[in-house]
């Protein structure tokens, strides 16, 4: 019976997975050639490492939350060692390993020796390895320039098509596939699993429970330190912010592949189909050009179908209903599937439908060639790059091209690389990419280049030889100084401010932060920077430390705050506090700030124009794409914008803007 | 379990002396309630996950329904629906979605945190295709403080947020339905034999964790006067580290509101602390685990001094 449940949902994945294959052969332009195949396997390789060392730990009825904090710690360490202390490369990556060994073998103590519950140790470790992270490196820290060599592993190809990283992972998995399924090991924690499923205890059948529960927490851990060698090889550059918010999707793809979470099912099989289901879909939908929304909406109703046909299985039926029941819930699988399609399909045909229309301008003798012009912001979410992308679209529908515009849903440099991935699949004229992390993404930009794509940087640049232009805004330097020269005018020459930035760990603030400091200590020596809080670009938390930092520091007379949300939340603060003595400062958009600014609390806001900047992304490409911006050009036509001069391969738009209550109204983005 | 709550009360004590005799002016009445207002909402999401995790089962999507439920809420009262209204559809909006994570679980049979995973990331990922990540902007200036001065405003979330803890902490001890949840959570077969509707109390629970949720959403709304569409990131992690603090067992079944209280006020008070204290903010999420084990550890420690005393 439940070998059979086993195969059943098996099967049921494989079904969703052919039918996600079907979909996307239709709507994905070279979804099907082996090249994207290879892309799909290299990109699912961190996640899978994950997905495989989650197996064994949720077959015991465990979990592990630590997975992907572990890659931080790991890449930290890993960075750390090679750089500054100058270890040889492969002792830096043992060291690692046995950080990872050591974490898995702290989680394993606690549950084993200390009683404590798998959910609550690890979510205390998730913390505790990211925090450590982060306290090593101060967040800023940012270890690149490995040797090829290191870098092979993530980026090279064996024999120019297979991905290195997929020989290490066909390893782990046939480790993990012999761990569980061909091993005494693998028999114990199935032992262990289906008692604590049945409130049993595994130990009265003479299992030694806490060593083998202790060995699958310790192979999760070494499992996570592979995996984040593989990613830091991958991207060029270790930071504390590896593999944030892989746990969840790792944990998706085991339970998706049939394992129960209460313990006892699970397969490497089923894992590696619940992997390929995920990771298919994220590639189809980015090759598709569709929003990458999708991929967690569908991914849930998939996950929760299969999950809830498997347990009705699971409650007793009469033997002659057994066949009935397969098939009406295969009807209802293959019903949800088909659904999930017809809003693919339906959106992708609105998608195009809603940009057909558009090449009304013009006479019909002139009519542009319409290019595909794909654009990509740091990450979709943000405030500032919500109101850049209506610059962008403005521009496409004026000058009758074809806007495809995805990114990451958060800061995330390796979905950066994805993309790009998807979009050299697709085959599309131009790639226009506002840069997290440069070493990491110039590898994928020089490929597109070097198949005749056309590549632009925007907003943060790449190496420089991975790139045709640069649309350059203002410089971090630009930036930078502008905010300390505004901190200046405010304070009136002298006195003590406080910074609030997004991420700790965020390089853009990063860097504007070091400019800052720059400034201050070169022109504004009376200046005094007390600290700097992060409010992880949440308004609410930016609101809290605002509040603290005014009481801690009553002297304090200005808070710059210098991510988007960051803003209101600090001047909502200085609000209620009825503080007239302190201002706030910093870069943000004209909306979300005209309350404040009108108010007197917030003096100025500083911002280049997001919407000329989308403008100018998208009036570029389709020069570069066209010809008529050609190397060794000193200006291009802006179009609205009038003359852009170009210096070198920068298209330059000009200084930031400063929004004071004079000209805010000016600006509605 | 009582031995996690009483090592946090203990940890809670040295944190109070060390802020007393480091950083008096910590106590001040103005920092003191900024900081309840502030984590007022986190407390009601607190009670309900307590419910929730003493009923056995976990909820993660209450972060992501937190935000879904805000954006209502600004959207209602934006599109001219005076607030009470507003607060009773965003209420009803709520319970609905903790309806169908209930439905997930009992009807269909998906593990808790199976089902309220694929609910998390669902709702925030529907959130974000449909506002692509745009805040509410230009409401009504009666919607910041529900439009009280600010001190009634904060005065009212306070009461609001005190009494519904105080309501569900009575219910939970004195009544019928508050001990059937512990019932459920320490033995479900046994709850079914005697006569208790598992599958309903378990629905039940789902139901108010949603409730809950959104009226913390609108009392955390009330405060700005624009609603940011990506509000509650972490808040699932934030609760449920709260009620496992505060000695409540994942394992369901034991454990209660007061540790609860605890638990949140712990971690209330950690990041204004760290602030106060100077210590550098890049240490924060380390010291945050740090507490979590530290509990863990602790609670195992005394149970064997315990042992040893008897």
């Amino acid at each position: 019976m439940l070998v059979e449940n086993r195969a059943g949902s098996e099967r049921a994945l494989a079904l969703v997975i052919a039918l996600e294959i079907l979909i996307f052969a239709f709507t994905g332009p070279n979804f099907l050639s082996t090249g994207n195949a290879f892309e799909i396997v290299r990109l699912g390789v961190e996640l899978g490492l994950l997905a495989l060392a989650l197996s064994p730990i949720i077959v015991t009825g465990g979990i592990d939350l630590s997975v992907g904090s572990m890659m931080g710690l790991c890449a930290v360490v890993f960075g750390f060692l090679w750089r500054d202390l100058h270890v040889p490369i492969v002792f830096a990556g043992l060291a690692a390993l046995a950080t990872g060994v050591a974490g898995g073998a702290l989680n394993a103590l606690l549950i084993t020796r200390f009683g404590g519950a798998p959910l609550i140790v690890t979510l205390g470790t998730y913390s505790l390895f990211r925090g450590i992270a982060e306290g090593l490196t101060r967040g800023v820290e940012n270890f690149s320039q490995f040797p090829p060599a290191f870098l092979y592993i993530g980026q090279g190809y064996l024999g120019g098509i297979i991905p290195a990283q997929a020989l290490v992972f066909v390893v782990f998995a046939a480790f993990f596939w012999l761990l569980l399924h061909r091993s005494i090991y693998g028999r114990a924690l199935r032992a262990i699993g289906f008692a604590a499923a049945g409130n049993g205890d595994a130990r009265w059948a003479g299992i030694p429970v806490a060593r083998r529960l202790a060995l699958s927490y310790t192979l999760s851990g070494f499992t996570a330190a592979a995996a984040s060698l593989i990613y830091v090889a991958h991207l060029g550059q270790a930071r504390s912010d590896a593999g944030t918010g892989y746990e969840l999707l790792a944990i998706t793809a085991v339970v998706l592949g049939g394992a129960s979470i209460a313990g006892g099912r699970g397969s490497i099989w089923g894992t590696l189909l619940g992997l390929t289901a995920i990771v298919v879909l994220q590639n189809g939908l980015r090759v598709s050009a569709l929003p990458v929304e999708l991929a967690g909406i569908l991914t849930s109703a998939i996950l929760v179908v299969t999950i809830a046909i498997s347990q009705l299985r699971f409650t007793p039926a009469p033997e002659a209903e057994e066949d009935q029941m397969k098939n009406s819930q295969l009807a209802v699988l293959s019903a949800v599937i088909i659904a999930g399609s017809l809003i693919v399909a339906g959106s992708n045909w609105w998608l195009v439908r809603s940009i057909r229309p558009a090449p009304a301008t013009g006479s019909a003798a002139a009519a542009p060639i319409r290019h595909t012009i794909a654009v990509m912001p740091k990450a979709k979410g943000d405030p500032y790059f919500v109101s850049t992308r209506l610059g962008a679209e403005a521009a496409a529908k004026e000058l009758g091209q074809d806007l495809i515009w995805d990114g990451p849903a958060d800061l995330d440099p390796a979905r950066q690389n994805e993309v790009v991935e998807a979009w050299i699949t697709r085959g599309v004229d131009t790639i226009a990419v506002a840069v997290i992390n440069a070493p990491g993404i110039s590898t994928v930009l020089r490929k597109a280049r070097a198949k005749g794509i056309k590549v632009l940087t925007w907003d943060a640049d790449a190496q420089p030889d991975a790139r045709d232009f640069f649309v350059n805004q203002a410089t971090p330097q630009g930036i930078g100084e502008t905010l300390a020269d505004e901190a200046n005018r405010i304070l009136g020459g002298s006195g003590d401010f406080a910074i609030i930035t997004g991420a700790l760990t965020a390089a853009n603030q990063n860097e504007w932060i070091r400019y800052i400091k720059a400034r201050i200590a070169d022109k504004y020596p009376k200046l005094n920077l007390i600290t700097i809080r992060p409010s992880d670009d949440d308004r609410n938390r930016a609101f809290s430390e605002a509040q603290t930092l005014m009481k801690v520091y009553p002297k304090m007379r200005l808070i710059m705050a210098i991510s988007a949300p960051a803003v209101p939340g600090a001047a909502e603060a200085v609000k209620q506090s009825g503080r007239q003595d302190v201002k706030v400062t910093g870069l943000s958009l004209p909306n979300m700030c005209k309350p404040y600014v009108k108010a007197g609390i917030a003096d100025s806001v500083v911002l280049w124009n997001t919407l000329d900047l989308g403008y100018l992304v998208v009036n570029a490409s389709r020069q570069a794409a066209d010809g008529t911006l050609k190397a060794g050009a000193t200006s291009m036509d802006g179009g609205r914008l009038g003359t852009i001069g170009v210096e070198g391969s920068q298209v330059v738009l000009g200084k930031p803007l400063v929004f004071t209550k004079e000209n805010i109204d000016k600006f509605d983005f | 379990m009582k031995q996690r709550a009483t090592a946090i009360a203990i940890f809670w004590a040295l944190l109070l002396t060390t802020m007393a005799l480091r950083a008096p002016s910590f106590f001040e009445f103005g920092n003191l309630r900024d900081i309840a207002v502030t984590n007022a909402s986190a407390l009601i999401v607190a009670t309900g996950m307590t419910l929730v995790i003493i009923a056995g089962e976990i909820d993660v999507s209450v972060g992501s329904q937190f935000a879904v439920a805000s954006v209502i809420a600004g959207t209602l009262v934006k599109a001219g629906l005076p607030l009470p209204l507003t607060a009773l559809i965003t209420l009803f909006a709520g319970a609905c979605f903790g309806a169908l994570n209930g439905f997930l679980v009992t009807t269909l049979g998906v593990p808790s945190i199976v089902a309220t995973l694929a609910a998390m990331a669902f709702w925030r990922e529907l959130l974000r295709w449909i506002t692509q990540g745009a805040w509410v902007q230009g409401l009504p200036a009666s919607f910041q403080w529900m439009g009280l001065s600010q001190a009634h405003g904060e005065l009212a979330i306070l009461a609001a947020s005190a009494a519904l803890f105080g309501a569900f902490a009575w219910a939970m001890r004195h009544l019928h339905c508050g001990r059937a949840v512990y019932a459920v959570g320490s033995n479900r077969e046994s709850a079914r034999l005697a006569g208790l509707p598992v599958p309903l109390i378990t629905f039940s629970v789902f139901t108010l964790m949603g409730a809950l949720t959104a009226v913390a959403a609108v009392l955390d709304s009330v405060r700005f006067s624009q609603v940011q569409s990506s509000a509650g990131a972490g808040l699932e992690l934030k609760a449920i580290s709260a009620v496992v603090i505060g000695g409540t067992a994942i394992t369901g079944g034991t454990g209660g509101l007061w540790g609860t209280l605890l638990g949140a006020s712990v971690l209330a008070v950690i990041a204004p602390a760290l602030t106060f204290l100077g210590i550098n903010a890049f240490w924060e999420k380390a010291i945050q685990g740090g507490i979590i084990l530290g509990a863990i550890v602790l609670e195992r420690v005394s149970k064997r001094g315990g042992r040893r005393a008897r």
